[in-house]
């Protein structure tokens, strides 16, 4: 038998490591982590919680999709805990960095779990005879957990942990003083797993760089004493809200308040707590608005009556990718915004709440809510400044990682890369962009020592069992107590012996445990077993474990049933012994009916193109395609224009100051000077086809439109978006009425000019916000704090007015914001109702706006007018059709996910990045162009990968060419072939099955779920 | 959270509810099932992104023909809930064995006067 | 192609409740593809029938089977060492399939299945409307490829009625004006002139009113 790889290894570079330490495992962590260990580096992932998962884990719904947190982070950190090339180190710490790029040498303190991680079956009787209880911080407080504890249900790795601040163990006694008491754990635990002896472990790991994403922590807002957070019960934060809303949390979804229990009528949020306010923090939070909507929402959503759901709020900041439409549509659900900053709390009669606010029309009024949740900003914890003084790192003023607005990842110092929160405040897809950015960056440092530091793992030739007939192993397993306590686990091995095609059953203390997997795979040898069925806990987390042993003995994995005797039997039905042990049976005899109709399939390799394409010349393009350079692929990058360079051709200074052009020219530089990179501009993409790995376009290149086939693996779409040509405020019809674009040319071209003028006003959302194009542009607000500091340093006499609707200025650009106002820029607030009006007198430009404060219409002449033209998206409706890749309604690409894939799309092995997936500053084309990258290079890098066993197949002999399974299938995956017969590409399809239950011949199956396999189950329970 | 809910409940895992076929929910009742839940992801959140809106479609249908064939609309039910809403599972479950003891055996178990059996279920 | 639709339970079950044992005939032709007649709709039919027997106390036997054609006696043929077995079937093809089917087994009850309803195209998945009443003369290319016979409500030949209102029929206000239709179609094709030659009356013989059609084509006869 030729033993086959799971993993191909090649050798190392010279002296580089081919391993990355991840430090931080919340959702960027977990990316980071998961895309490194798919491009053939081993990953150390170091938690300092029992878990990982991070804050995600604690959220109830995500904006702006509503999608379940949970539900979305799991698969990922189910993945990440079976990784054979990622290893968790929780309960651990950095604590010494040797070495430097390319080679380092850090020390891990993983500190004692008081449980041994090999022997804990997670089944809880640890936690449930612990006599100790405390607050569980997973729920924010709001509820009790015990000393032995899981953060959560769904945690990663599933094993219990002992918290010694707490545990009875650890507290000496009073009079003797010494540790030792209760040990109750210890006594009912069925596996013997709790050592109260284990001590910390002090890891020496070597690594090529490091990728920090500790995260955040939320803002204390007892530091405000007016809020009285500390006092008042029923003034809670958001994160405590999101568990007061989780299904999973401390009321189990029902929205109630913590003092008394009772259904709120009446919420109130308050925004900005601890952001914006240069008590705190100056910088703004940049995800409290949308989540404050997106509570409010899910709380009227919860509520089963009229629930009122008030924000307060100084600029709602709704600037990300369709942020705006959810807070339009929060305002059509009736969810209250009132624009006014809250300064205190007061208690109200039976623990309601009183707040009192000026409104924008200036009256005072005072109103009284059941709850107040405080929206929380997000500051760096004090243990990630002491990690980055271990390191070495530099910070920001606000304790963030410093970092250069063009390398958005790499911290200061070289190998070392951060993202996530430790990078700045941000929300989740931001948060998965810049992790699989700093894996890119990782990936493009180390790539010599790509697959050198990974693990293998040679499993035998599968035994070919077609001839044979079926014959069943079954093995029932008692998990301890768990399931035995309940079930009579010798009654129902009696019963499985008497079923049809069972050749062998077996009682397991513990199944998974690791002498029994050898023990089994004996069993399987000896007694020519070929369908295994194991009665145990749940396939969620042991199929594949069970099935790594069947493939260890030469059976196909495919060739294994799981019935569920623990989580759905002896767990839910724990006082009816007897019903439990009928159903253990009956549960038994649908596997085994469904065992023996089971075939083995085959996982076909997946062949993968090497090369990749990009698709436009810009910022993004660029940046892209010279990552996947760096990372070792050859990469074509198309430009439509003659000029490589894009919308940043016309923009000059970032508002950080940094010289744009400077930076393109030599960004052009190294990309045409790159060995892996060919450029085509002036090109034209006629045809696309193909699938992940094997895609085949056609472009006409250059002014002799000459016809170029490119075969590549990958593609990343960076075609850029635009700027919006006004047709309003006299645009085109006056000089002096300018787009934010030409501004910066004037400025740039004859700054004399611009210095002579004496007032000048920015008219924002011009062309965004509307009922044409309902979205923000997101970059204009900085945009215009930008120009107008600019101007007032060439002109500290000018007069400059910012019209504006709401200030966006996210994250620390709220800094630049505050300086605008401390150098005198003059910002009034407007309504979409009384826009400002721009029109030509005799002398020029006037301009008449409703002044906000003074409620009165002022006229004042300008000698400019500058308008915040909306971004655009750029016309791309051809390659779209080409590309089969979807748009938004205005025009900009849709991603696979917006949450955890925001650089994906759904056809797989294409990629997105730059402003044609929405709106973005420079630094974020960047960022999110080496998340592309990075995920397009891993693709790329992974050459092992195969095709799912589970997938649909057409019967072609029956087929109809009906046109319904092209037509249901989500994932547009079935086409009718030349023999006009449906044909599914295997590489493609998801398994979901839909197309096989609509056929209306009855002509495609899901192998492993066909239609016998599953009516067996039910004909098998009557 | 091992949230108890009765007995007579067994599980079939399908890879998504939009590999719930209506002739799978048919066999359910003609082997004599007593009741059938469909239990699906929330709208708007299936894994396949549409699996669940065709499973909601089917369910519909055949809970007409069940009407029409004199099993009543009663014993079929198609719910959405995700992984973490345990408590609701055992809700359902407990809600739909009240539904069934209510309504009763299904006459078609009586007809073919099998052994006393419980109700099936399907579910991602 | 073919458009029909299943019938109501109910009357499908007055039709075949006298007999013990009946198969249900699916046919993988036009009925598959407007999902009425498939071996999807067999299999949902025949247990739907089990299940009401069953449940009423007097059990069948109902058996599944489908087709390639029912409109081709080669096809029907491989019913033939079967067909003994069971006291009645029910088509779910199209007219022709039922009677080509009962044609062929003279003297064993078959059933329509499904209602036929026209020739016509898929808007979208379940969206079907007529295109063709099969009048045997074709007249499609002095009407810009739009039949007045399918789409006038009346059949007009010359252009509308007087009762096409705003682009819509009188008879049905939901459905375009078919005459409209033609119109819009010339006037795309720059072809407006074609309005100045009547359409001459149309020889109707090959139509519904020349009583039962019969196709017979010398050149693929042997």
């Amino acid at each position: 038998m030729a033993p086959t790889k799971d993993r191909q290894t090649i050798g190392g570079g010279n002296g580089t490591v081919g391993a990355v330490m991840v430090v931080g495992a919340g959702i960027a962590g977990v990316q980071a982590a998961l895309d490194l260990a798919n491009s053939g580096f081993f990953v150390y992932l170091v938690e300092r919680s029992p878990a990982i998962g991070g804050v995600m884990a604690q959220l109830d719904k995500t904006f702006p999709t509503n999608d379940c947190s949970m539900c979305i982070l799991s698969p990922k950190l189910v993945e990440c805990g079976r990784h054979l090339n990622i290893q968790l180190l929780t309960l651990a710490e950095v604590q010494e960095i040797h070495g430097e790029v390319g080679d380092f040498t850090i020390t891990v303190q993983e500190y004692p779990r008081y449980i041994d991680m090999e022997k804990c079956i997670a089944c809880g009787l640890c936690a449930e005879k612990c006599p100790r209880s405390v607050n569980d911080e997973f729920n924010q407080a709001l509820n009790k957990r015990k000393a032995s504890f899981v953060k959560y249900p769904q945690a990663v790795p599933l094993k219990y942990v002992i918290d010694r601040d707490h545990c009875i163990y650890f507290k000496p006694d009073k009079k003797t003083g010494k540790i030792g008491r209760c040990r109750a754990c210890e006594k009912f635990c069925p596996a013997g797993a709790v050592d109260f002896s284990q001590e910390g472990k002090t890891h020496h790991v070597k690594v090529g760089s490091v990728i920090l994403a500790p995260g955040f922590k939320t803002f204390d807002p007892s530091r405000a004493a007016t809020y009285h957070y500390r006092q008042l019960p029923n003034v809670v934060t958001s994160l405590e809200f999101e568990r007061i809303l989780s299904a999973s949390g401390p009321f189990e979804g029902h929205l109630v308040r913590p003092g008394d229990r009772a259904e709120p009528k009446k919420i109130a949020w308050l925004q900005c707590v601890g952001s914006r306010d240069v008590k705190y923090h100056s910088y703004c939070s940049s995800v409290c608005c949308m989540y404050a909507i997106k509570e409010a929402v899910i709380a009227k959503e919860h509520a089963p009556y009229d629930l009122d759901c008030a924000i307060f709020y100084m600029d709602m900041r709704t600037y990300g990718k369709d942020f705006e439409r959810y807070y339009l549509r929060a305002q059509e659900q009736g969810v209250r915004f009132v624009r006014s900053r809250i300064h205190s709390i007061d208690l109200g009669q039976d623990g309601d709440l009183l707040l009192r606010y000026m409104d924008e029309d200036a009256g005072l009024h005072q109103e009284t809510f059941n709850m107040v949740v405080l929206s929380v900003g997000m500051e760096v914890p004090g243990d990630v400044k002491s990690m980055a003084a271990t390191l070495g790192l530099e910070l920001n003023p606000h304790d963030f990682a410093a970092t250069h607005p063009l390398t958005p990842v790499a911290t200061s110092r070289p190998g070392i890369f951060v993202c996530g929160a430790m990078a700045g405040p941000k929300d989740i897809p931001e948060s998965v962009m810049q992790a699989s950015a700093a894996a890119a960056g990782s990936g493009s440092l180390l790539s010599e020592a790509r697959w050198t530091r990974t693990r293998t793992k040679e499993v035998p030739e599968p035994r070919d069992v077609s001839g044979e007939p079926p014959r069943v192993g079954v093995f029932v397993c008692d998990c301890g107590i768990n399931i035995a306590s309940v079930v009579s686990v010798p009654e129902v091995v009696e019963y499985a012996k008497t079923l049809p095609h069972v050749v062998y059953v077996q009682e397991n203390l513990f199944s998974c445990s690791q002498d029994t997997q050898v023990q089994m795979l004996k069993v399987f040898e000896e007694h020519q077993i070929n369908r295994v069925v194991v009665a145990a806990c749940t396939p969620l987390t042991h199929e594949a474990l069970f099935q790594e042993t069947m493939r260890d003995s030469g059976l196909n994995k495919y060739l294994f049933e799981m019935a569920n005797i623990r989580n759905q039997d002896s767990w839910v039905h724990t006082q009816e012994k007897e019903e439990a042990t009928d159903k253990a049976k009956d549960l038994v005899r649908m596997a085994v009916a469904r065992a023996t109709l089971l075939k083995p399939l085959v996982e076909v390799p997946l062949t993968i193109n090497q090369r990749a394409l990009v698709l436009g010349g810009g910022v993004a393009g660029m940046n892209a395609a010279l990552n996947l350079a760096d990372q070792g692929f050859e990469t074509i990058l198309v430009e439509k224009e003659k000029e490589l360079g894009g919308l940043a051709r016309r923009v000059h200074h970032t508002i950080e100051g940094l010289d744009v052009q400077a930076y393109l020219d030599d960004l052009i530089a190294r990309v045409r000077a790159h060995h892996n990179i060919q450029i085509l501009t002036q090109a034209l993409l006629v045809s696309f086809i193909g699938y992940k790995g094997n895609f085949v376009t056609e472009v006409l290149v250059g002014p002799g439109m000459y016809e170029r086939k490119i075969e590549h693996g990958v593609t990343v779409v960076a075609t850029g978006a635009q700027e919006y040509r006004p047709t309003e405020f006299l645009y085109g019809q006056h000089p002096g009425v300018l787009t934010q674009l030409d501004l910066g040319r004037v400025m740039h071209e004859s700054p004399e000019k611009a210095a002579a003028w004496q007032r000048v006003f920015f008219v924002q959302c011009v062309g965004s916000r509307n009922a044409e194009n309902p979205n923000c542009s997101r970059i204009c607000c900085q945009g215009a704090v930008k120009h107008a500091l600019e101007l007032k340093m060439l002109n500290p006499e000018m007069e400059v007015v910012i019209l504006y609707r709401d200030m966006r200025t996210y994250g620390f650009l709220e800094d630049y914001y505050l300086e605008a106002r401390n150098q005198g820029v003059l910002f009034s607030r407007f309504d979409p109702e009384q826009s400002p009006r721009v029109m030509q007198d005799k002398e020029g430009l006037v301009l008449e706006f409703q002044d906000h404060v003074l409620q009165l219409p002022v006229r004042l002449p300008a000698d400019a007018v500058v308008l915040s033209a909306a971004t655009v998206a750029g016309e791309h409706e051809e390659l779209a059709s080409l590309m089969k890749i979807p748009r938004t309604s205005e025009g900009f690409f849709i991603e696979a996910h917006a949450k955890l894939r925001p650089v994906d799309f759904s056809s797989e092995g294409i990629f997105l990045c730059g402003s044609a997936h929405s709106p973005k500053l420079i630094s974020e084309s960047i960022s999110q162009a080496l998340a592309a990258a990075g995920r397009a290079g891993a693709f790329l890098a992974d050459t092992t990968q195969t095709i799912s066993g589970i997938t649909a197949c057409v019967e072609p002999e029956r087929c109809a060419a009906c046109l319904i399974c092209v037509r249901v299938c989500p994932f547009k995956v079935p086409q009718i072939n030349q023999e006009n017969v449906s044909e599914i590409n295997r590489a493609l399809c998801q398994g979901c099955g839909i197309c096989a239950s609509e056929c209306p011949a009855k002509t495609i199956q899901v192998s492993h779920y066909e239609d016998d396999q599953l009516t067996a189950k039910i004909k098998a329970l009557f | 959270m091992r949230l108890q809910y009765p007995t007579d409940i067994r599980i079939i895992q399908v890879p998504c509810t939009g590999k719930v076929d209506i002739i799978h929910l048919l066999t359910a009742f003609e082997e004599g099932a007593d009741g059938v839940f469909v239990a699906g992801c929330l709208e708007g959140d299936c894994h396949f992104l549409e699996g669940n809106l065709h499973a909601k479609k089917r369910v519909q249908r055949v809970k007409e023909i069940l009407d029409k064939v004199g099993l009543g609309v009663g014993r079929l039910e198609m719910y959405n809930l995700s992984a973490g809403m345990g408590p609701r599972f055992a809700e359902i479950a407990r809600e739909m064995d009240q539904r069934i003891r209510e309504l009763g055996p299904s006459p078609i178990r009586k007809a073919k006067a099998s052994l006393p059996k419980a109700e099936t279920e399907m579910r991602v | 192609m073919i458009r029909a639709v299943g019938k109501p339970l109910e009357e499908v079950i007055g039709m075949v409740q006298d007999y013990p044992r009946i198969l249900v005939a699916g046919c993988d032709g036009c009925v598959t593809v407007c999902e009425a007649g498939g071996l999807k709709e067999v299999k949902v039919l025949a247990a739907a029938l089990r299940l009401y027997f069953t449940q009423q106390g007097e059990p069948k036997q109902i058996d599944e089977t489908s087709l390639t054609r029912q409109c081709d006696k080669e096809y029907l043929a491989q019913l033939g060492d079967r067909i003994d077995g069971y006291d009645a079937v029910l088509s779910l093809a199209c007219g022709c399939g039922v009677q080509f089917l009962a044609d062929m087994y003279t003297t064993k009850p078959v059933y329509p299945g499904v209602d036929t309803t026209f020739l016509g195209v898929t808007e979208e998945r379940g969206v079907y409307t007529e295109r063709c009443q099969a009048c045997g003369r074709c007249i499609l290319a002095d009407t810009g490829g739009v039949c007045p016979i399918a789409r006038c409500s009346k059949r007009m030949l010359n252009g509308p009625c007087g009762g096409s209102d705003k682009g819509k029929c009188e008879v049905n206000p939901e459905m375009p004006c078919g005459w409209q239709l033609i119109y819009e179609r010339l006037k795309a094709l720059g072809q407006l002139d074609r309005f100045e030659q009547p359409i001459t009356p149309k020889d109707w013989t090959t139509s519904r009113d020349g009583g039962v059609r019969k196709i017979v084509r010398e050149d693929l006869r042997v």
